[in-house]
């Protein structure tokens, strides 16, 4: 009831994530922990495997329950057109393009500092691209990357800076997943 | 005896030619008749195009296609008048000849993601929707026939249905030509066009009596269906069912036949590194030969076109050299424009050329008709599949996709195709048929710009895509998959990523020349755009001035990443300026020597390039010495005698530089020097490509490495041999040209990277 209210999903995928949820689950215990993810073995070979596993985990902790699972994956709902025209009060849904566009920031922003600098984004680059491409190279990339957007001039991309340099690319139908209803 | 034979002819000869003069000038129009005629028609088809650009205010109004049409008529009537017997479309020439680019050009710049990603709907609307429409306009039409008085009474349901099916389709050329012009986002595009092009087949051969005309593939259908309807007393299940088996034959072959041929032609890309100047020609032959051989098996060649080139391009992209790309792009764009131009003034002409017979009824119902027919086609359909769609199609998405339904010369062409004897009322439809052309093409042609503009419609992105963009819709996409895999959803992420793994893995291996094969898809991007902002500085004059030189540049190809430089621009101080050229000349330098390493101009390298290359590491090279020279304080003879110098040495010396195949990472040349080596110069020495065997064509690059031997002014090796080499004048000036530019400040920090890993 709760979990449905704030992440939107309806009753089935619900049920559905969370059989799924609960076949991660090996020691059965309710909650998952790092290892359960990391037994998905495409999720080995992904090369942001890591960082998402993390993000699922709240600050600092090592275990993560269903609704925590549900509040993470919440992000990557499709934006329905009826929720659209809700009303302004209300907390902004979880899967709002700013916050998926959040989402995907914190998973650059390691530090948590709001931004991202050269060095987080040199790490992400270097996951990306392999160990074929010498330092330098990523490094240039890296500076041209954050010299694009970068519009205060602080060497590093705020969020701000990232949502404007995404503005081109359709967020919405790029972070949503098309969970069976 | 042969000599006393030819007195006596030659007088009979002269005698002969004593009748009549010489003739010193003459003409033979029979002789060169077809080709003239051509060559007038494709250069009337040019000025005429030359013509509406010139004159701004009449383009902005009407589209292209309507002038050309409107032309076309004139061309006509002028033909008419004269007497003669104006050329009709003849559907062996449209279908073989002009068709063929127009399509490979939509083929081969297909924007691959947004296709995939809109698959669903694409076919949907295809498939469902011209079947649709095909049915409840034969349907229509068919009733109105009945209703319609005695001359109309006679034509039968198969007749009506087979009209519907010709008209019902949306032309691709007529909607590729608007569209191009409005510059409407590329969703809607993708969506109309290949919507169209989809339907195209050849026509499978019928036994029977009937004319074999190639249909659009669910007319085809549709047709064959509606035949074995007449002549059967019943049409039973397997008839039906074997019918839509073909139209999946029919499609699915051609795509198959499509993708052989790119894969061969991307395998072919890969040895092409020897002969840069015919690589344009294998592309496109392998296009055509597709496009043929699925024709030759009554398959779809238009599938076949685009399968081909959308399996070929990125492997030949990787493959070929810059020139051959943009030889490429321009040669396509450049037939597929002429072509759509000569179809247009065709259609006119042909008019005019045809017999009509106009019936009222008729023809306002099936232009009411077509209309209708397609807004609730679009409708229905939309309805349905947004319940399918993550992102929905808006109704001013719909409202667009309706509206640039556009038919044109194809649909004329297959009518003109169809028997006399089997359709007596051939020339009804055919006046239909080039009403509803007509209109469609001038009235909404003419309109959809003014209300794409209205309805404010999202444009197409002009500008490239920016790295921040590319880097980060790749990280979505490794972000999304994990989370599918999490959710043990196997969703369009997890197969798209599973896709990428096995092309990386099997195929690049097979099909790109060279260590480009294990090339990730960021470098490449990011140094296509990294050498396309080279291109631009050196032809905007300067490394000096990029702030305003990129305001300024005018480039043929290239779309000038002006934005972010500008957008900076006005807030800078000259510090900041500085800073900025610095970071772009440090970026520009050393993807230009990262380039190098992944070399794939083997052997003849083309000059432009060479020229630019060598620019870029003189002034590095330039600067180091410097630097250098300042650390050691000895100073060399002269700045600039070096190079000529240790050219001079290395041209005496052709065994210097052995080209390594496929060395994996940065490439280590060894050397056999004229003189010893310090470490430092071995070192800087394996930042040079590898790739530079051949010295002659290109010796500069390679003793770049060696300038750095300048500094051992004493090495036994300088002084004998300082004549100047070979070819060297035209370097040489060259480089004294680039050389004598203002250089850069020294700056310290280059030092830096050019220190590599080795050390």
């Amino acid at each position: 009831g709760e979990i449905k209210k704030e992440t939107g999903f309806s009753h089935s995928q619900i049920t559905r994530l969370y059989s799924r949820f609960t076949s991660l689950d090996k020691g059965e215990n309710g909650t998952l922990s790092r290892e359960d993810f990391q037994r998905i073995p495409e999720l080995a070979i992904n090369p942001l495997g890591d960082r998402i596993i993390n993000a699922f985990f709240p600050e600092g902790e090592d275990q993560v329950n269903f609704r925590g699972f549900m509040r993470t994956l919440a992000h990557f709902r499709p934006i329905e057109d009826n929720e659209k025209s809700k009303d302004q009060n209300g907390p902004e849904p979880l899967n709002s393009r700013s916050n998926k566009l959040h989402f995907a920031f914190r998973l650059y922003d390691l530090d948590k500092d709001d931004k991202i600098s050269r060095d987080e984004l040199l790490q992400v680059l270097r996951m990306m691209v392999g160990v074929n491409i010498s330092d330098e190279q990523l490094g240039s990339i890296a500076d041209r990357t954050i010299q694009e957007a970068d519009q205060d001039g602080d060497s590093a991309i705020s969020f701000a800076e990232f949502v404007k340099v995404l503005e081109k690319v359709d967020v919405e139908q790029k972070m949503s997943i098309r969970f069976l209803h | 005896h042969p000599l006393n034979k030819q007195p006596a002819n030659g007088s009979g000869e002269g005698h002969a030619k004593h009748r009549k003069a010489f003739p010193v000038l003459g003409t033979d129009y029979t002789r060169v008749r077809m080709p003239f005629e051509i060559s007038l028609w494709i250069l009337l088809a040019c000025l005429m195009k030359l013509g509406f650009h010139v004159i701004p205010s009449v383009s902005s109004i009407v589209p292209e296609s309507c002038l050309l049409i409107v032309v076309g008529l004139l061309v006509g009537g002028l033909i008419k008048g004269v007497g003669e017997k104006p050329p009709i479309l003849k559907s062996d020439i449209f279908f073989l000849v002009l068709l063929p680019p127009i399509i490979l050009d939509a083929g081969y710049f297909l924007p691959l993601r947004q296709f995939t990603e809109n698959l669903g709907t694409i076919l949907i609307f295809a498939v469902v929707g011209t079947l649709w429409n095909a049915f409840f306009l034969g349907g229509l039409m068919y009733a109105v026939c009945q209703l319609g008085g005695p001359g109309l009474n006679h034509i039968g349901l198969l007749a009506n249905l087979l009209f519907g099916s010709i008209i019902s389709a949306v032309d691709p050329v007529a909607v590729l030509a608007v569209f191009e012009e409005i510059h409407i986002n590329e969703l809607l595009h993708i969506l109309e066009v290949p919507c169209a092009s989809l339907l195209r087949g050849e026509a499978v051969p019928y036994q029977g009596d009937s004319v074999n005309p190639p249909l659009p593939s669910p007319s085809q259908v549709l047709y064959h269906l509606f035949e074995e309807f007449a002549t059967f007393e019943q049409v039973t299940i397997i008839d039906i069912i074997l019918g839509f088996l073909s139209f999946f034959v029919v499609s699915l072959g051609g795509v198959f036949v499509g993708v052989i041929y790119g894969v061969i032609a991307a395998f072919t890309s890969r040895f092409t590194s020897h002969i840069r100047v015919i690589e344009p020609l294998f592309v496109f032959l392998y296009s055509y030969m597709a496009y043929l051989s699925a024709e030759l098996f009554h398959l779809s060649g238009i599938m076949a076109l685009i399968a081909s080139g959308v399996v070929m391009r990125p492997y030949v992209e990787a493959n070929i050299s810059h020139k051959s790309h943009t030889t490429i792009k321009y040669f396509l764009k450049m037939w597929s424009s002429v072509s759509e131009t000569l179809i247009f003034i065709f259609l006119g002409v042909s008019t005019v050329a045809g017999h009509h017979y106009w019936n009222w009824t008729f023809v306002i119902s099936t232009l009411l008709f077509c209309l209708i027919a397609r807004v609730l086609g679009v409708l229905v359909l939309t309805w349905f599949i947004n319940k399918f769609r993550i992102v929905k199609l808006t109704p001013k998405d719909q409202f667009i996709i309706a509206y640039g339904g556009l038919r044109g010369a194809i649909a004329f062409s297959l009518c003109y195709l169809l028997d006399y004897k089997h359709f007596g009322m051939r020339d009804m439809f055919l006046t239909a048929i080039i009403t509803v052309i007509f209109f469609t093409v001038f009235v909404q042609g003419m309109t959809i710009r003014p209300l794409v503009d209205l309805l404010a419609v999202k444009k197409k992105q002009e500008t490239k895509r920016s790295i921040n963009e590319e880097i980060h819709t790749q990280f979505l996409d490794h972000l999304l998959t994990g989370i599918e895999d999490i959710c043990g959803h196997y969703g369009h992420h997890h197969w798209k990523d599973k896709l990428n793994r096995f092309n990386k893995k099997y195929v690049k291996k097979c099909l790109i020349a060279g260590e480009r094969s294990k090339e990730p898809q960021l470098i490449a991007f990011y140094h296509k755009m990294e050498m396309k902002q080279a291109i631009e500085l050196v032809e905007s004059g300067g490394i000096g001035k990029i702030p305003s030189a990129v305001s300024t540049v005018s480039i043929q190809n290239i779309n000038p990443k002006t934005l972010p430089v500008e957008r900076i621009l006005p807030a800078l101080s000259k510090d900041k300026e500085e800073e900025i050229r610095k970071i772009l000349r440090n970026n520009l330098q050393k993807t230009r020597q990262r380039l190098r390493s992944y070399n794939r101009h083997t052997l003849v390298a083309d000059p432009y390039e060479e020229a630019w290359n060598q620019m870029l590491l003189r002034r590095q090279k330039a600067r180091q010495l410097e630097q250098k020279m300042n650390n050691y304080l000895t100073v060399p003879a002269h700045k600039l005698d070096s190079p000529t110098m240790s050219r001079a040495r290395i041209g005496s010396d052709p065994l210097a530089y052995e080209p390594k195949a496929d060395s994996e990472n940065l490439p280590i040349i060894t050397i056999d020097p004229a003189s010893p080596q310090s470490p430092e110069s071995v070192d800087l020495v394996n930042e040079e490509p590898k790739g530079c065997s051949g010295l002659p064509p290109s010796p500069e690059e390679d003793e770049e490495g060696l300038v750095m031997r300048a500094k051992e002014p004493s090495s036994p090796g300088t002084d004998d041999v300082f004549t100047p080499g070979t070819s060297d004048s035209p370097s040489n000036q060259r480089m004294l040209r680039c050389l004598s530019d203002p250089g850069p400040r020294p700056e310290p920090e280059e030092g830096e990277p050019f220190i590599p890993k080795g050390q």
